[in-house]
């Protein structure tokens, strides 16, 4: 069953047009994940979905219903969860506060959302023993993980990733990657933005590849990734991918 | 000694005053990015209200400061949705020009509407103040320094301890990504507002038994406020607390000892020594931002 259709989406900031006619479907219970280069429009399109940025044209369904234009307030209080790029972790909020935070969609008193808060370590045992320290004081990975909890806070139906690998050591990308595994086999359904190829494909049940604000392509990650001509010319070549 | 210790309790007095002012200007800082120049506006129009309830009117003293307070949690409703709110997709430039123009405007608004006679309100007790040991302690001062004892403590509560608290946290330091979690940005920053509306005029209601109610008390006490957030440390809550408390120690020690016309010179040469050694201030920089 398909949970968020995108139709036609454009999206325009100012005069410079970065999606250009989108049209892309993510089925309830898949990992879908968008490829694509620097400005390919993966960020943008997971912009328009949460509300960040209304679309100049086109339309977003999420459940059937439009959710196109509407205030990331509105968005999140419908089950979308958007983990933005650079894990925009609160600096000043102890980790559980920033985790307890997530769910500001829904109602519940501190006691509660403390509860769920800790209930949340239990799939992200590397940061309790940071509970207490303020956000800025952790390290890139620890952030992400912070900024996937908070994310999951929300309950949401769909989990919007942007970029969650980014600028971690490898062994941290692995640890992350093994989360999204983990929140899939959970029932949510997650919309990973990935630069890395190979990771982003590997949690996939199917993949888009994003050129210039256009849909390039779509399939099956093994379809993808075993087409050498779209591997050299959109995933970063069979030699940049063995690297990771 | 004895001079020295009542000058100490003179100076925490006018000192929490500048604290509470300074307060405003952090919590509207933190939550807009954005100085509020009409902060010190919001504590002499709480003055002149309470000279209207209290004086003209003759109402009770107690039911003209919960008119006041009615007033500038109105006033901080109102300059929320006129000076910022239009604005909040622009850069911190027009919003401050925006709240400069809010300043005029108060006090231009209560010149024509009351004229420009300096006006007396009464403190609130009858008694005026206790001799304790060496100090003699003005009742009004004593208020002040307890109100504002109970004001930072609420304050560190309801930001430390409550869920709505940590919400305007939140706003403060990212308000995009606030807004994807599901925080009310708009109303986080509309009690912001009101919030600081309220603790401006506070201030004002408390010091204004001490100074004469007049157009200029506003800007006189937000330079001040303003001096001791700098040397707190912008946008740092104890900063603005123990700056305020300082200014106003130096202050009252400097005109006894040293020149009382130059009485308002010491707190902005304190002023010019931070900027020049210490340009973040007291607490500056315990926020960093890591990449």
């Amino acid at each position: 069953m398909t949970l968020l259709a995108i139709k036609d989406l454009i999206v325009r900031y100012g005069e410079i047009e970065a999606v250009h006619g989108l049209t892309l479907d993510v089925d309830e219970g898949q990992v879908v994940t968008l490829l694509g280069s620097n400005g390919a429009g993966k960020s943008t399109t997971l912009r328009a979905i949460s509300g960040l940025i209304a679309p100049a044209a086109g339309d977003i369904l999420f459940d059937g219903k439009s959710i196109a234009a509407h205030s990331p307030e509105a968005v999140v209080r419908m089950g979308i969860s958007h983990v933005p790029e650079g894990r925009r972790v609160f600096p000043g909020l102890s980790v559980r506060e920033n985790i307890m935070l997530g769910a500001s969609n829904r109602s519940g008193g501190a006691g509660v959302l403390g509860r769920e808060a800790d209930e949340m370590f239990e799939l992200f045992p590397d940061i309790r023993p940071f509970r207490d320290a303020l956000g800025w004081t952790l390290s890139g990975g620890q952030q992400q993980m912070v900024a996937v909890a908070r994310g999951l806070m929300a309950k949401p139906r769909l989990l919007l990733l942007d970029e969650p690998s980014l600028g971690l050591a490898p062994v941290i990308v692995q640890a992350v990657f093994r989360i999204i595994s983990e929140i899939r086999r959970r029932g949510t359904t997650v919309l990973l933005v990935e630069q890395n190829a190979r990771m982003g494909l590997s949690v996939a049940d199917y993949g888009y590849v994003l050129e210039s604000g256009r849909l390039a392509l779509g399939g099956k990650p093994d379809e993808l990734w075993g087409n050498e001509a779209i591997r050299a010319a959109y995933l970063g070549g069979g030699q940049a991918a063995a690297r990771v | 000694m004895d001079i020295a210790l009542q000058l100490l309790f003179t100076g925490i007095g006018i000192g929490a005053v500048y604290a509470l002012v300074a307060l405003g200007f952090v919590l509207i800082f933190r939550a807009t990015n954005v100085v509020n120049f009409a902060q010190g506006e919001f504590s002499m129009v709480a003055a002149f209200l309470m000279v209207v309830c209290a004086v003209d009117l003759e109402l009770p003293y107690w039911l003209s400061f919960l008119i006041a307070l009615g007033g500038m949690a109105l006033l901080g409703m109102i300059f929320n949705l006129g000076v910022y709110y239009p604005l909040r997709h622009r850069s911190f430039l027009p919003v401050i020009i925006s709240t400069i123009g809010a300043s005029i405007f108060l006090a231009n608004a209560t010149l024509a509407l009351y004229g420009p006679q300096p006006q007396v309100l009464p403190g609130w007790f009858e008694t005026p103040g206790i001799q304790v040991g060496p100090v003699y302690l003005d009742s009004q001062y004593l208020l002040i320094i307890a109100v504002t004892i109970v004001l930072v403590a609420f304050q560190y509560w309801f930001f430390e301890h409550t869920l709505i608290g940590k919400k305007l946290q939140a706003t403060s330091q990212d308000k995009e990504m606030a807004s994807l979690l599901g925080i009310p940005v708009a109303r986080m920053i509309m009690i912001t507002f009101i919030y600081s509306a309220l603790i401006g005029g506070i201030a004002g209601i408390l010091v204004a038994p001490v100074l004469f109610v007049s157009i200029q008390m506003g800007s006189s006490i937000a330079l001040k406020a303003f001096a001791a957030t700098i040397i707190g440390g912008f946008g740092d809550v104890a900063g603005a607390i123990i700056g305020g408390l300082a200014l106003g120690i130096i202050e009252t020690f400097g005109a006894a000892y040293i020149s009382v016309p130059y009485k308002d010179g010491f707190a902005f040469l304190v002023l010019v020594l931070f900027l020049i050694f210490r340009p973040q201030g007291i607490f500056g920089e315990r926020v960093a931002e890591k990449a």
